[in-house]
């Protein structure tokens, strides 16, 4: 069957078995393409990894990531044309990086460094990117919704191509940008997609804990737009059902909902131990689901991978990553100047006697950084 | 080079970490990223990796080590070139503020203020500071910006801050804890239940315990104590059997002063007190507490259940001031209203002697009237009372308790 965005409730979408066997029509991919598919999902998993032990060595302060999510990730944002935009919740990064987030910019961002263009002023895995259309986001739950549904109607309004992929949790869908975001963009045909990553837990509180709902595809029927309920753990069945929604949304007939329903196997973010609120059996199937093992077993059979396993594509990986670690490490802080830019276009007099006072004793010190030059007054 | 590791901050916050154990030893080879150390800190418990491929120098924690986030835990010799200096990045100790570079060298803390009686602390200072029932406000925080941690708590309540000791029964409730596979539930001995644990140890491995029983009829004292209660009511005090029973004791106290005091190791002095001090033994959600009333003598009924029921409540709450739980002359346990005939109450060291009061019972007894002996329902109480007999003897117990039977048998003699 093609997955059928339905008003009445849904069955789960599945296009591999948790074994690989291929259960339901494929979607029109290259074999190369799969391969490149598999390649992102793999950078994801290697990329969190390696932050999460940056963070535990101190070296960044902050990591949410992604492990378990990256078919729901990289299944659903490969559907996207380039000139669409991707509206962030905190564990998107990755997607973010397939679609043109240079590695360096990632890592420098991770580092608030000298290279990063947030110019430190997000906390640490808050990505952004101009690029690519993947704006700053909040950590505020939520808040990116309504972004993006304003940003999908003004699209419309000025006649773009453009559809805009809207990320968030189970919980966002309990906050108030959710129901008004989801309303007006039903009204409004706007051209965008809800996708809503059902990962299991909304830090410490269980998808079931957090709607009455049989399933969060239900939440669409009220607003009057159809919804697709997918195994997120199936990185072809995100792709398809995001490729049918985006279709739909490109061609004027409005919003969809997306639900890829998957578990986040680590805590909520570097801060968290899920040890706390949840038990070792809950986790264990979820392990046995592995999105990259399900994706391998079948390309494997397809031949598009060697059957002696992917140690070498990994290990290359790896080593990509830490030569960009080390790099954005040996980077200099950001300069301190970039503490009163950017708030005006231009710096208004008070903040640049400030600043230049402040410079004063920084030089005295030795502290100053390279940039840090006093503005003319 | 010999690269330094500090401590990260590695949750957004947390100002220390408990090494829980570590992975390596001093000289091992270890790979960047390799797991080095175990780390438990408020949030979570981490592994935490090498920053740089090198040789382990020294480990300079040890297990059950609670180190402040920016300490060296252990040193790294790096090979090749200089490895970058891992600075704590978002985590840690912001550049000195232009202000605090162009003062003072100074680098203490500054003093705790107290604003609206909020307390910077760690979560985990809090709990021990509720267990120890510590005020946090009293504490002088050596973390950033003068948190509290949880060490300062430990060694603030070492130093005499409060302090549970003494006698009798402690509930140790364990219904919310996990039972393991063995059918047991494991919780480490530490905090209150440690504390209460060594001073029980101290003072029944050294004074030399010998317990005096009496049995009194307390039906005039039952009456009496109801009228009271009718009147407290109306000041809205609640009058328990207590503060009778305080003002016999300081009262037989003060008619035997061998029993009012304690032994003052470090000059070799018996030291009486021409006071009483009476230690109230009270049963917290934490354990066993000890408040302390001052000046009984001085004091009337009214005034004493007043006092006692604010101590009493407040020290259940955890709110108790270290300066009230200090200076008994003699203790009071009173396990009374829930349940027991008797007990042989552990002295609350250093005092000299400890008095128990046991449950109210009603018991046909022997009245002795013009026309002979009759039977009647009488109202009686048991009183224990333990005596370090290295400091007094049998006889020293035996009449302060008499005396105590007298004042409590006809309760309007408390008013000679």
């Amino acid at each position: 069957m093609s997955p059928t965005l339905s008003m009445a409730e849904s069955e789960l979408y599945q296009i591999l078995s948790p074994t690989g066997e291929v259960v339901d029509e494929l979607p029109p991919l290259s074999g190369e393409r799969l391969k490149e598919l598999y390649v992102h999902m793999l950078r994801v998993r290697v990329l969190d990894e390696r932050m999460l032990k940056l963070q535990r060595a101190g070296r960044v302060g902050f990591v949410g990531t992604a492990t378990g999510q990256e078919a729901a990730m990289i299944g659903s944002a490969a559907a996207l044309e380039e000139r669409d935009w991707l509206w962030s919740g905190l564990r998107e990064g990755g997607a973010a990086v397939m679609r043109g987030l240079p590695l360096a910019e990632y890592v420098a961002q991770m580092y608030c460094n000298a290279n990063d263009t947030a110019k430190g002023r997000q906390m640490c895995n808050h990505f952004q990117h101009k690029g690519t259309n993947y704006p700053s986001w909040s950590s505020v739950i939520g808040t990116q919704i309504p972004h993006g549904v304003g940003a999908a109607f003004a699209a419309k309004l000025r006649g773009l191509d453009e559809v805009h992929a809207i990320y968030f949790g189970d919980g966002a869908s309990s906050s108030n940008g959710f129901h008004s975001g989801m309303n007006m963009a039903a009204v409004w045909k706007a051209p965008c997609v809800f996708v809503l990553v059902n990962n299991g837990w909304a830090i410490s509180v269980s998808a079931k804990q957090q709607t009455g709902s049989s399933s969060y595809a239900d939440k669409a029927v009220a607003y009057g737009m159809p919804a697709v309920d997918v195994d997120g753990n199936d990185v072809l069945a995100c792709y398809e059902a995001m490729r049918l929604a985006v279709a739909r949304a490109r061609g004027g007939e409005g919003p969809g909902l997306v639900v890829l329903n998957t578990y986040r196997m680590g805590g909520h973010s570097s801060s968290d131990d899920p040890t706390k609120y949840r038990t070792d059996e809950e986790v264990a199937p979820w392990a046995e689901r592995d999105p990259l093992k399900r994706f391998e077993c079948y390309l494997t059979t397809q031949g598009q991978l060697e059957a002696d396993g992917t140690d070498a594509l990994r290990a290359s990986i790896s080593e990509e990553i830490d030569a960009v670690i080390h790099e954005q490490e040996a980077a200099p802080p950001m300069s301190w100047r970039t503490l009163v830019e950017d708030v005006y276009a231009e710096v208004p007099g008070h903040l640049r006697r400030q600043y230049n006072d402040f410079l004063r004793i920084e030089e005295h010190y030795g502290e100053a950084r390279p940039g840090d030059g006093a503005f003319p007054l | 080079m010999v690269l330094e590791f500090k401590l990260p901050d590695i949750g957004e916050g947390v100002a220390e970490g408990e090494i829980v154990q570590w992975l390596v030893n001093a000289g091992d080879e270890v790979a960047e990223f390799q797991p080095v150390v175990e780390v438990m800190t408020d949030k979570a418990t981490v592994e935490i990796p090498a920053p740089a491929p090198g040789k382990i120098g020294e480990l300079r924690a040890a297990a059950g080590d609670v180190v402040p986030v920016g300490e060296v835990i252990y040193t790294l010799e790096t090979s090749g070139a200089p490895a970058p200096e891992p600075e704590p990045v978002a985590a840690a100790a912001a550049p000195a503020p232009a202000a605090a570079a162009a003062g003072a060298t100074a680098t203490a803390p500054p003093p705790p203020t107290r604003t609206n009686g909020k307390v910077l602390a760690v979560p985990s200072a809090r709990r021990v500071a509720r267990e120890l029932g510590v005020d946090l406000g009293l504490v002088t925080g050596t973390g950033r910006n003068g948190v509290v941690r949880r060490s300062d708590v430990e060694a603030f309540h070492a130093a005499g801050g409060a302090t549970a000791t003494a006698p009798v029964t402690t509930t140790a409730t364990a219904a919310a804890l996990p039972v393991n596979a063995a059918g047991e539930v494991r919780t480490p001995f530490r905090g209150v239940r440690r504390k209460i644990a060594d001073a029980m140890a101290q003072s029944a491995f050294t004074a030399v315990h010998f317990t005096v029983v009496e049995e009194v009829d307390v039906t005039d004292l039952v009456a009496v104590r109801a009228k009271a209660k009718e009147i407290g009511a109306q000041q809205e005090i609640k009058v328990t059997y207590m503060p009778f029973i305080m003002k016999a004791v300081a009262n037989a106290l003060l008619k035997y002063p061998v029993l009012n005091g304690r032994l003052d190791e470090a000059s070799q002095e018996l030291v009486h007190c021409n006071y009483v001090n009476l230690g109230i033994a009270t049963d917290t959600p934490n354990g066993l507490i000890v408040p302390v009333v001052k000046d009984v003598q001085a004091k009337g009924i009214l005034q004493l259940a007043e006092e006692l029921g604010e101590l009493a409540a407040r020290t259940r709450e955890g709110k108790v001031k270290p300066d009230e739980l200090k200076d008994s002359t003699f203790t009071i346990t009173n396990a009374g209203n829930i349940g027991g005939t008797l007990a042989t109450p552990i002295i609350n060291f250093p005092d000299i002697a400890i008095l128990g009061v046991h449950r109210l019972m009603k018991k046909p007894g022997v009245v002795e009237t013009p026309e002979g002996d009759r039977i009647e329902p009488r109202q009686y109480m048991n009183f224990s009372c333990s005596v370090d007999h290295r400091l007094a003897d049998g006889a020293d117990g035996a009449r302060f308790l008499a005396w105590l039977r007298t004042l409590l048998e006809t309760p309007a003699l408390l008013s000679l």
